[in-house]
């Protein structure tokens, strides 16, 4: 089937199978490593990506879904300069295995985005329906008030 | 798993489709699990989401929430969260964020899952269902008939909830289970009261994850009319929904665990109206 949508800011036309899920249309066709199967049920967060704004589980979404869509994963972030969430992850140690973190910056990326200065139980609540089985999630949080830190600086533009 | 995928563009054809036997999907959140473990194998999926997308509708006497509608779209209308404090409250305890990005209030009744926190709400409230495509009206409680049964002709799906608005009630929801999402509860109860004084005028009980259903019982509830805001109260509550409560021991926990919470949660519910409980 046929869909057109942005991803990562660029237009694209492809041509997908019905009962292909995005999480492997992203990953296995467009090679875009950092969407990842954690549970493949919605649990874990690892395939966390942004649909019209929205952060969304890939894997309990079909690619012919996308179409019409803007879409954006962690490559499309890193392309465009905005890294303000990633080097808060680095300079803040939120990063053991790195496996979960790309859907964790996707999130954050949805809540900053809503929500450029959340609290503490805020951040908790934007960030439930991600699991980290390293860091214990102190990290974590303290990365995310790191870059809303850092976001302030720079006048909320990445 | 293969399938076919059809997007409608009005709700004739989604009647059609289902007739033909599609399996219809929004936020896709069960259904893609559900194929996933292989307790589901479609032919067609049929996408709803080419008709009615994020409508509420509030008229001062019923909430109307269509299908296609996600638990974010409630979590950000003002109605819901001014006049219907209660399912406001339980929406933000579906899922996870992005689960309710993409999950939908319709969808949940569409599952008839016995721990679905929605559903506990719209019994509590004693929503109606609109049943597209004749549009005709039926109580969630005749709707549903089991778990994932619906009393539904082959050509029928849902197509919005309408819960009525309910003034001066006082709302509760508690669910237990172990993590705080993506929690399906071990069980749940939902409790809207009413009350002057130190009289209960009117108390609404329900319990998730205890029995094939929703639990709700009028008799008991009319019982409780007239009676005292008072702990032997709550304590009598807790008692007769446990004695109705028809629990199963599955992975999450045993039958024995389940009725003892049965006959507690009122009673937390009850020091929690009387703000002993933070």
């Amino acid at each position: 089937m046929r869909i057109n949508f942005r991803i990562n800011g660029k237009e694209m036309s492809a041509d997908v199978p019905p009962y292909k899920r995005a999480l492997d249309f992203l990953r296995d066709d467009l090679r875009l490593m950092s969407v990842k199967e954690g549970c493949g049920e919605g649990e874990c967060g690892a395939c966390t990506i942004i649909v019209d704004g929205k952060n969304i589980p890939s894997c309990l979404m079909l690619a012919v879904e996308l179409d019409g869509k803007d879409v954006w994963t962690l490559e499309g972030l890193v392309e465009k300069g905005d890294t303000i969430i990633q080097d808060a992850f680095i300079r803040k140690g939120a990063i053991q295995c790195g496996f979960c973190t790309p859907g964790f910056i996707m999130s954050v990326k949805a809540l900053l985005n809503e929500n450029p200065d959340p609290t503490d139980e805020e951040i908790k609540e934007a960030l439930e329906g991600n699991l980290c089985r390293c860091t214990g999630y102190l990290k974590i949080v303290e990365a995310v008030k790191e870059a809303v830190k850092m976001l302030k600086i720079q006048g909320g533009k990445p | 798993m293969r399938f076919d995928y059809v997007k409608p563009r009005d709700i004739v054809e989604i009647s059609k489709a289902k007739k033909a036997g599609g399996t219809l999907f929004a936020g896709g959140t069960d259904v893609f699990v559900k194929i996933r473990n292989k307790v589901m194998n479609p032919h067609l999926l049929v996408d709803t989401k080419g008709v009615e997308t994020g409508k509420i509708d509030f008229d001062g006497k019923f909430l109307t929430i269509y299908m296609n509608t996600t638990y974010r779209d409630l979590l950000k209308s003002e109605v819901v969260k001014k006049h219907f404090p209660l399912i406001f409250k339980i929406v933000k305890t579906v899922g996870s964020p992005q689960i309710r990005n993409r999950g939908t209030p319709v969808g949940n009744v569409g599952n008839a899952s016995p721990a679905g926190d929605f559903l506990l709400s719209l019994y509590l409230y004693e929503a109606s269902c609109v049943i597209a495509p004749t549009m005709r009206e039926v109580k969630i409680s005749e709707l549903v008939k089991g778990p994932g049964k619906l009393d539904l002709g082959e050509d029928e799906f849902i197509y919005a909830l309408k819960i009525p608005y309910l003034q001066g009630y006082e709302g509760y929801f508690e669910k237990v289970g172990s993590r705080n999402a993506m929690v399906i509860s071990i069980a749940s109860v939902g409790i809207l009261i009413k009350r002057r004084e130190n009289v209960i005028e009117d108390v609404r009980v329900a319990f998730g994850s205890v029995a094939p259903t929703i639990l709700r019982s009028r008799e008991v509830e009319e019982r409780m009319r007239g009676e005292k805001f008072s702990q032997d109260t709550f304590e009598k509550i807790g008692k007769e929904y446990e004695k109705l409560s028809k629990p199963i021991t599955d992975i999450r926990a045993s039958a024995n665990y389940r009725k003892k919470l049965v006959r507690n949660l009122p009673l937390k519910a009850y020091f929690n109206f009387k703000g002993e409980i933070p």
